[in-house]
């Protein structure tokens, strides 16, 4: 191991799988970012929808199936709009706890690279 | 996931579906050996490597755009047959809005009926039974995402082969820095 210099620090093949972890690790994480944004503003939709529902007098709602709005009865808009909220709420969560797990390992292992590579490896956001 | 042999030393996939994996250097001074390349030669090999990555990265990045936006399409489509579905029992006629042109919408009044007509491309329009379409809609679907399995997988190999390829120029580049320190000032004999 070199001080100083050429930085002449070894890299073995299991330096490299942590490195390629940490990439994949990292792009993983952007996506969830996306995603996550994505299910909230649909969570928020969906409720900005379920109020407008209670305030309206229609019997009948036009609801977006598809490409087209069909005619439908409110009791069945609500219990549909019901169920998307469920389901979005659910995979809001999962990607949140996927998103704290990946950020647990990404913390990992800049422990380990930073404590072998010290100032020779850079792995912050630019 | 790119498999790796068991142990140590330079394990790795040799490709991939047409993309090349790029070899990990256990020793910068042996590979250069090997290659036989002095090392900016070495260094432009592995920038042209890089430049190779990229590429299929690229083509690979919009394959996954056009599936990503391909699959809530076939949901949906899948969604409204469905509604067909449900409808068909009642007896009753469903209303719907539909889009004329930008901004024009009309209204329909869908009987209860047992086909529906799948637009399936090419100027080409098949009428099926709601059972059948939901059938073919559904197969469709599960292809599709398995598409987008496989092809997320060789993004992420292809990620791994451009980090390597990254580290090894990083290396190269600083053994270099560390040869030429070493030519200019020999260790002093103690």
């Amino acid at each position: 191991m070199q001080q100083g210099g050429g930085s002449e620090t070894e890299v073995t093949w299991e330096d490299q799988q942590n490195i390629n972890k940490f990439g994949r690790l990292n792009n993983r994480f952007h996506e969830l970012e996306d995603e996550i944004k994505f299910a909230k503003e649909s969570k928020d939709n969906l409720e900005d929808a379920s109020n407008e529902l209670i305030l309206t007098d229609e019997e009948v709602v036009r609801f977006q199936i598809g490409e087209v709005f069909a005619h439908v009865p409110k009791e069945e808009v609500e219990s549909r709009i019901e169920e998307m909220q469920e389901a979005t709420s659910k995979s809001l969560a999962k990607l949140e706890e996927e998103k704290d797990s990946i950020l647990a390992q990404m913390a990992e292992l800049k422990k380990i690279l930073y404590g072998k590579f010290k100032d020779s490896i850079n792995l912050e956001e630019d | 996931m790119a498999t790796e042999s068991s142990s140590s030393s330079s394990a790795a996939v040799t490709e991939r579906r047409g993309i090349p994996g790029a070899q990990f250097v256990e020793d910068v001074q042996t590979y250069l050996t090997q290659l036989g390349l002095d090392v900016n030669s070495a260094l432009a090999f592995l920038q042209e490597r890089l430049q190779q990555y990229k590429l299929v990265e690229m083509k690979l990045q919009a394959q996954q755009r056009d599936l990503q936006a391909k699959i809530p399409d076939i949901e949906k489509c899948l969604d409204v047959v469905a509604t067909l579905q449900a409808k068909k029992g009642t007896g009753e006629e469903l209303i719907t809005d539909f889009e004329v042109s930008e901004g024009i919408y009309s209204r329909a009044s869908i009987d209860d009926t047992d086909s529906v007509c799948l637009w399936l491309g090419a100027n080409v329009m098949l009428e099926y039974s709601c059972e059948e379409a939901t059938a073919l809609l559904q197969k469709n679907l599960d292809n599709a995402r398995a598409s987008l399995e496989v092809l997320l997988a060789d993004l992420q190999f292809l990620r791994d082969q451009v980090t390597i390829t990254q580290v090894t120029i990083a290396r190269v580049y600083n053994w270099d820095v560390h040869q030429r320190r070493l030519r200019q000032s020999p260790p002093k004999d103690l």
